[in-house]
């Protein structure tokens, strides 16, 4: 399952009031790259596509939380 | 519905088939919006509609009425106002 997350380093100053952020995360999910979807893709079955919530696996993105990965997403 | 007032265990697996077929229905409709000509897609979509009104035709058969103002049939006595309500299922 390839991850659809980038990071962000921020730039932090000395002077800067607040503590630094060290990174930020941004989510880049298939559809921003895919533009116009092709026909013919590879689908799931119905009952699979009911839990995964999209009827191509090409296009199935699940948000984790960023934060703490280990903790599986209720 | 059963004597003792409960949903049989089969409601639910029926319905999630229902329910499984009215999502790929959803995806599809959403596609072809977009692909007009994209024959595979609408064979399978008058497919699944198809299929999804035999499955609700036997839900509601089976279980009463799904959906209300002529959408669904009813036997006697009325059965639209009985348990189970929606937030019930």
């Amino acid at each position: 399952m390839p991850t659809y997350r980038k990071w962000y380093y921020p730039y932090s100053s000395p002077f800067d009031p607040c503590p630094p952020l060290t990174r930020v995360p941004y989510e880049t999910p298939v559809q921003l790259y895919l533009g116009f979807q092709p026909p013919g893709m590879k689908q799931f079955s119905p009952l699979q596509a009911l839990s995964h919530g999209t009827l191509w696996p090409g296009l199935y993105t699940p948000y984790t939380d960023p934060y703490n990965p280990k903790k599986k997403e209720a | 519905m059963a004597k003792e007032n409960k949903l049989p265990e089969s409601y639910y697996t029926d319905l999630q088939a229902l329910q499984a077929v009215d999502f790929t229905l959803v995806e599809l409709t959403l596609y072809l919006d977009t692909h007009p000509d994209d024959l595979e897609a609408l064979k399978q979509f008058n497919s699944a509609a198809k299929k999804s009104a035999e499955l609700r035709a036997a839900f509601e058969a089976r279980y009463g009425p799904l959906r209300e103002f002529g959408h669904s049939y009813s036997s006697y006595p009325w059965q639209w106002s009985k348990a189970p309500w929606p937030w019930q299922v």
